[in-house]
């Protein structure tokens, strides 16, 4: 096995990637965070609906 | 760590070379037909579902043209359109697109699927497979129909945000899929017509290349006799209001006059004098004889982002407070 150094070039590109990949996982992270707050919200509010309805309590859609 | 334990090159891709390879055009047409689908669908979604959605719908839609690109590098590297593509032209691997396009794929699907309703998730991994899989891998190659088939890809984002918007698909949204659909074969062909050189040196039978430029030039006009008056439809069936119907009455008119002129010229008859030349952004820039195909070309785009935007403002003026 050979091992050799890597240019600047390689170096620059690689960082400017692993930052790329980072923000873009950050930014995954906050969105499924959001979609799970709004989506508890929205069966907390179904479930009130429903009770205040004397109807059976469902998952909203 | 500064070394690598292989001989091999490390990629010097750099973001912006990922970023072309979800298509930033396309995927801008994408974005504005999803929302003119998410708007006019009316609904109950709020405004942060409905921006992860359009924006679920885009990443998918990029997604399609990463992987695209991953399956037709050595294609498009024959092409002048599409040589300076990052993986025909070597700036990222081959491998490395596939695994971006496949990744962006599953999170955009689960994405909105959670974040809407999973008729739009199915909808957009179906949009994926039908554009990555059947018309990439299956049908490119294979018929000069394949813009026609193809074409459905393109046609699903009004339908998906309409999905994410009511967990509906209805007819409506489906004549937005019509429209789009059949704008498809006229627009496509209209380039091919300039660009046929292209095409046969990288061995896709694209109309021009497989039935001769007469033909392509006939299809163009029997195309676009049936999609004009489908794009007007919405304005008789109550989807689009009075502007709506002036846009696409007055605009189908010139669609009709550009391709009834493309049908008698001679365009597309000497494909190598006729096709662009060089470079990706002179696809305007063609020889007198090509002209007429051009200008179809260039008003398709304009007509049809014409009349989604009339659906769009008549939808937004109508909400309550604006109208």
């Amino acid at each position: 096995m050979t091992l050799r150094r890597l240019t600047p070039e390689e170096l620059s590109a690689r960082s400017k990637r692993n930052l790329a990949i980072a923000g873009a996982l950050v930014g995954f992270i906050v969105l499924v965070f959001a979609v799970t707050v709004l989506n508890l919200k929205r069966n907390i509010d179904a479930r009130k609906d429903a009770i205040a309805a004397g109807a059976p309590v469902e998952y909203a859609r | 760590m500064t070394e690598s334990a292989s001989q091999s090159a490390l990629s010097t891709a750099q973001p912006e070379d990922f970023f072309q390879l979800l298509k930033p055009r396309v995927m801008s047409v994408v974005i504005f037909t999803a929302v003119v689908g998410l708007v006019v669908a009316g609904g109950d979604l709020d405004w942060l579902s409905a921006a992860i959605a359009i924006l679920c719908i885009a990443v998918g839609a990029g997604a399609a043209g990463a992987l695209n690109m991953a399956l037709e590098g050595e294609t498009d590297a024959l092409m002048r359109r599409t040589r300076g593509r990052p993986v025909a032209a070597g700036r990222v691997n081959k491998n490395d697109a596939m695994t971006f396009g496949v990744i962006l794929s599953v999170f955009s699907v689960m994405l909105l699927g959670m974040a809407t309703n999973w008729l739009a998730g199915g909808l957009l991994l179906m949009t994926i497979l039908y554009y990555a899989v059947f018309y990439t891998l299956l049908l490119k190659r294979r018929t000069p129909q394949n813009i026609v088939i193809g074409g459905a890809a393109g046609a699903f984002p009004p339908v998906i945000g309409w999905a994410a918007a009511t967990g509906e698909a209805p007819w409506p949204a489906w004549l937005l899929f019509a429209i789009i659909f059949l704008w498809t074969p006229p627009h496509s062909w209209a380039l091919a017509l300039y660009s046929a050189g292209d095409y046969a040196r990288a061995g896709i039978p694209m109309m021009p290349v497989a039935r001769g430029a007469k033909s392509t030039r006939l299809q163009i006009l029997i195309y676009s006799l049936v999609f004009v008056p489908v794009a007007v439809a919405p304005g008789l069936l109550g989807l689009g209001g009075v502007l709506y119907l002036a846009v696409s009455i007055l605009g189908g008119l010139g669609f009709l006059f550009l391709a009834f002129r493309l049908w008698r010229s001679r365009a597309g008859d000497q494909p190598d004098k006729a096709e662009a030349v060089g470079r990706e952004a002179a696809l305007y820039d063609v020889r007198a004889e090509a002209k007429p195909a051009r200008n179809l070309f260039a008003f398709s785009i304009l007509y049809l982002m014409a009349l989604f935007a009339a659906l769009l403002v008549e939808s937004i003026t109508a909400l309550p407070g604006l109208s």
